[in-house]
């Protein structure tokens, strides 16, 4: 599941030009450390479903990579 | 005389036989056979008698004030013979018939429109000039596009060929077989077409209909039939055709240049011009038809369509027009159709998608396909989620499926 999860990260930094991140932590933040704006969010949260089955943001914000692991356990 | 080509071939004498001394009818007829289906909408028509047409696959529980016991109930009515099929032409043209047609419902419950005769034949053009050809049949009967084209080609005595449906390799055969030389269809159908292998010379003219086409499928339609003029029309349930033009252009005639208004980029349909229907409301006589337009030449009554009102996909407060986008992806190579779409999302109201479908032989990525459109679109019109689909669903209609 982390892996997938960086799979999309990376996903999505590819199409901004940014380089891969080589791994996430649980305090990774979403917006500050990877860059990500409310549209990668969203692409994050689509993609998550489409993998996972739930929505990430469902009830409130996700910050921190952390948040996505709990809410995905 | 052919009349029309499909599993069986059908002459103008089958269809006058089928017609001429019989007196009855179904008033509401549910069948595949398009034959069958013809002949009983002529001998209505010709003999005045009020029809209402269904499709072959629908539930009488799918559509408001049918019953199942309606569909398919033979009715009798006073029969009358003819001697040629000049005179069941002449019947027709004159018919004070009802004709009630439903929107294909891709937004709801199919809607019920009331028609005569000739608002739906307004636009059909008789004489010499349009004897002998052969017409590609690639739309559904029981719709507004179906009927045009069929008024076009039954009221100049022409030849159908039955391609609705069909696979590509059927539809280029039969091209070939019958020598076609008119098809009218959707830009979906045309895309099926693609890519260019070999060229169609007996084809002369070429018209789209019914969905926004864009300039790759232009090019590509150019390749494959070299001989053809290429057009557009504008035909809705609402009000049937009403203008055709060349190129990515429509042209108000003259006579009806008053019949229009267009009030916040929106095409205003005078009343006088429309089918009836309880479903239609108007602001002083005048419908909202949904489609937004932009003037080329305003006097002239030139415009061009910019996309449906009501497709507009908000995207975290930007409206995003899925046909641009869906043109845009069309335009990269080996892209053969696409399908944009909004996606409901927490975070921004909708997400913009897209379904691509590619061409044989090409392999492209997501990451490809952004990348291509990040140079020609703005960053909340690229899609955020492209899937790779090996078929598209398509509407009763033969226009893509949006979800």
């Amino acid at each position: 599941m982390e892996q997938k999860i960086l799979e999309i990260i990376n996903e999505i930094r590819a199409a901004k030009n940014l380089e891969p991140v080589a791994e996430l932590k649980p305090e990774t933040r979403l917006r500050e450390d990877l860059a990500l704006t409310s549209f990668d969010l969203a692409e994050l949260t689509v993609k998550i479903e489409d993998e996972f089955d739930i929505d990430i943001f469902e009830d409130g914000l996700v910050s921190t990579i952390g948040e996505i692991y709990a809410k995905l356990a | 005389m052919v009349f029309l080509y499909d599993n069986e071939t059908y002459s103008y004498d089958d269809l006058l036989h089928a017609i001429s001394g019989n007196g009855t009818y179904f008033p509401l007829y549910r069948t595949k056979e398009l034959f069958p289906f013809f002949a009983n909408m002529i001998k209505a028509l010709a003999a005045g008698m009020p029809l209402t047409l269904i499709d072959a696959d629908i539930n009488a529980s799918e559509i408001d004030g049918v019953e199942e016991s309606d569909i398919n109930a033979e009715q009798a009515f006073e029969s009358k013979t003819y001697q040629n099929m000049d005179e069941v032409v002449a019947a027709l043209q004159q018919s004070q018939s009802e004709i009630t047609i439903f929107t294909s419902g891709t937004t709801g419950q199919p809607k019920k429109v009331v028609h005569s005769i000739s608002t739906l034949t307004r636009n059909v053009r008789l004489g010499e000039k349009y004897a002998g050809q052969i017409w590609a049949y690639a739309y559904n009967p029981t719709h507004m596009a179906g009927l045009q084209v069929f008024f076009q080609a039954f009221e100049n005595q022409n030849t159908l060929v039955n391609v609705f449906g069909k696979q590509r390799d059927e539809v280029y055969r039969q091209i070939a077989d019958k020598q076609i030389t008119h098809i009218s269809a959707t830009p979906t159908f045309y895309r099926l077409l693609l890519p260019f292998e070999k060229s169609y010379e007996s084809v002369v003219r070429i018209t789209l209909g019914g969905e926004k086409s864009d300039q790759h499928l232009y090019d590509a339609i150019g390749q494959i039939f070299p001989k053809a003029k290429i057009n557009n029309v504008y035909a809705s349930t609402e009000a049937g055709s009403l203008f055709a033009a060349k190129g990515d252009c429509f042209q108000i005639p003259e006579d009806i240049r008053d019949k229009f208004k267009v009030v916040d980029d929106e095409l205003l349909i005078h009343k006088s011009l429309l089918g009836s229907s309880e479903s239609f409301k108007f602001t002083d006589d005048f419908y909202h038809s949904g489609d937004l337009i932009e003037w080329v030449d305003k006097e002239a009554g030139l415009f061009r369509f910019k996309s449906r009102k009501n497709e507009l996909i908000n995207v975290g407060g930007y409206k995003v027009n899925p046909g641009e986008v869906e043109n845009a992806i069309m335009a990269i190579e080996g892209v053969r159709q696409a399908l944009v779409y909004g996606k409901a999302n927490s975070i921004l109201g909708n997400v913009l998608c897209a379904d691509v479908q590619l061409e044989n032989g090409f392999a492209l990525t997501e990451l490809d396909i952004k990348k291509h459109l990040s140079t020609q679109l703005q960053d909340f019109k690229i899609p955020r989620r492209i899937k790779f689909v090996e078929e598209m669903t398509l509407t009763r209609t033969g226009k893509l499926k949006r979800s």
